[in-house]
């Protein structure tokens, strides 16, 4: 019962995407494509869709480079207050989004920037890095001690083992980050909502607003295919965890 | 370092100098009307909302730690699809699910009972919240029911408890800090809800999330709707303080990842 509830609402939209007629109508009457096909060919949804993209691979690069290392050297390195730049790295997960939306609004108002995909990056980067510093230490864990030594031992400079030796067995952890990072910020709505503007919105926020004022029945397809992608990268960071 | 650190300060700082220094932003919060009815609608969703989602959420994690770890794996695929489909696929759901031609007022309109109203209203809000929760109070639970000696249930089986006799006082108590670390994690999750009190909530019904955006998009007022926001902050401070007494609360909300 409690499994229906949790899984239900996501598996409805797909019936309601292959719905021919304009108005929400379940069980469907007929079978048609033509959501999809508004969504494909009209223009305005696809744009929102690629900008999403383009902002949540610069999501996911940034907070790759910025958290593997960080979580890396708070797993090996000891130094005073580690703990609680730990505790600091994390906090963004359980800071409310509003805020860091507000935060990052502000913040860019202060010192006049006027893009608007840079503040909406960092923003993302600032939600998704948590997840991969987290996944990347749970990684570390795997990552034998010895094998770092022993290289240290045959002479590699602390940067070589890093490259050749860390990042290697690391990998599915960044794998797994990297996917959470990107689908983070490719679904995230408070924060694109809060710091776009006209002309500038990503296919959540363009959804968010779609879904308040009428709801088009495109946004079916749209959930449908979102679903999807969650489910992709679910079942692709499963299978990463299996290699292991 | 620094970009975790500016857009916080921007908050407080444009909470406090607007563009000298004040507190009337604060001042003017408290003696708000608005502010009031709101800090209140937002402290009553998001206890109810935890404490459904605890009920909910409860038994689920209980089935899940009662599974070999095959079928758990498998199971819980069911968990964590919903917790990382957007919110807003969630939210147009429960629009199409609850709403006055909806799926449930179709199926009690076919049967003759008269519709009844779910949508727009608390009862859409809590459903939605209480949906995007489950998740996230399971791991908790699911920890510390995994981490229970079994012996202790079987040596009270053996001497003739019955099963509920054995969950009421056995496994039930053992697995509050669990409850307790996932009621928390509910809690500060909900403080800052938006996007469900804005498509499910009723008009007028709304959250502090809400009210930032009403300051900061609509009224413009920048200074108000960071003195919120930093109310909102510490509130969630609070629990996150709470939360970190809990026992293995800090790592709960890592495990979701």
């Amino acid at each position: 019962m409690g499994y229906v509830f949790l899984i239900l609402p996501t598996l409805i939209v797909v019936p309601l995407s292959f719905n021919a007629g304009t108005e929400l109508s379940f069980p469907p009457t007929s079978f048609s494509l033509a959501q999809y096909r508004t969504y494909f060919f009209e223009s305005n949804w696809w744009e929102a869709t690629v900008l999403s993209f383009w902002v949540g691979i610069a999501t996911m690069m940034l907070s790759l480079v910025l958290g593997v290392p960080a979580a890396y050297a708070l797993v090996r390195a000891d130094f005073p207050g580690k703990k609680i730049l730990t505790l600091f790295l994390l906090s963004p997960i359980l800071v409310p989004v509003i805020v860091v939306a507000l935060g990052v609004y502000l913040y860019f108002a202060s010192i006049g920037i006027k893009g608007v995909a840079l503040p909406i990056v960092l923003g993302h980067t600032l939600i998704a890095m948590p997840f991969v510093v987290i996944t990347a230490m749970a990684g570390m864990q795997n990552v034998d001690r010895n094998l770092e030594v022993a290289s240290q031992i045959m002479g590699a400079g602390r940067l070589l083992i890093f490259y050749k030796v860390t990042l290697p067995l690391l990998r599915p952890a960044i794998v797994a980050g990297a996917l959470f990072s990107f689908l983070i910020s490719f679904d995230e709505v408070v924060i694109a909502y809060f710091v776009g503007r006209a002309g500038f919105s990503t296919l959540p926020v363009k959804m968010f607003g779609s879904i308040q004022w009428e709801i088009s029945p495109v946004i079916a397809a749209i959930s449908t295919l979102l679903t999807l992608l969650s489910l992709g990268v679910c079942l692709l960071v499963a299978a990463t965890a299996k290699d292991e | 370092m620094a970009i975790f650190l500016a857009p916080l300060w921007s908050v407080l700082r444009q909470s406090l100098f607007d563009p000298n220094f004040t507190l009337n932003g604060y001042s003017e919060i408290i003696e708000s009307h608005l502010f009031i009815k709101i800090l209140y609608n937002t402290l009553q969703i998001s206890l109810t909302a935890a404490f459904v989602t605890l009920i909910v959420g409860y038994p689920i994690a209980y089935h899940l730690s009662r599974q070999s770890p095959r079928r758990r794996a498998l199971l819980l695929i069911l968990v964590m699809l919903p917790f990382w489909t957007s919110i807003l696929v969630k939210s147009y759901a429960f629009m199409v699910i609850l709403g006055q031609d909806g799926i449930i007022n179709t199926v009690l309109y076919s049967v003759g009972l008269p519709k009844i109203q779910l949508l727009y209203n608390r009862t859409g809000v809590i459903i939605g919240t209480v949906h995007f929760l489950v998740p996230f109070v399971l791991f908790p639970i699911m920890t510390s029911l995994l981490g229970q000696n079994p012996d202790l249930a079987r040596a009270a089986q053996i001497m003739g408890a019955s099963r509920l006799r054995i969950f009421l006082r056995i496994t039930l108590p053992l697995s509050l800090p669990g409850v307790a670390a996932g009621g928390l994690l509910a809690l500060v999750q909900t403080f800052g809800f938006f996007i469900t009190t804005a498509l499910l909530g009723g008009r007028g019904d709304l959250m502090m999330a809400n009210l930032i955006d009403l300051y900061t998009r609509e009224i413009l007022n920048w200074n108000l709707a960071s003195a919120v926001a930093v109310t909102l902050l510490a509130l969630s401070g609070g629990i996150i303080f709470a939360l970190g007494r809990v026992r293995g609360g800090m790592s709960a909300f890592g495990q979701a990842a």
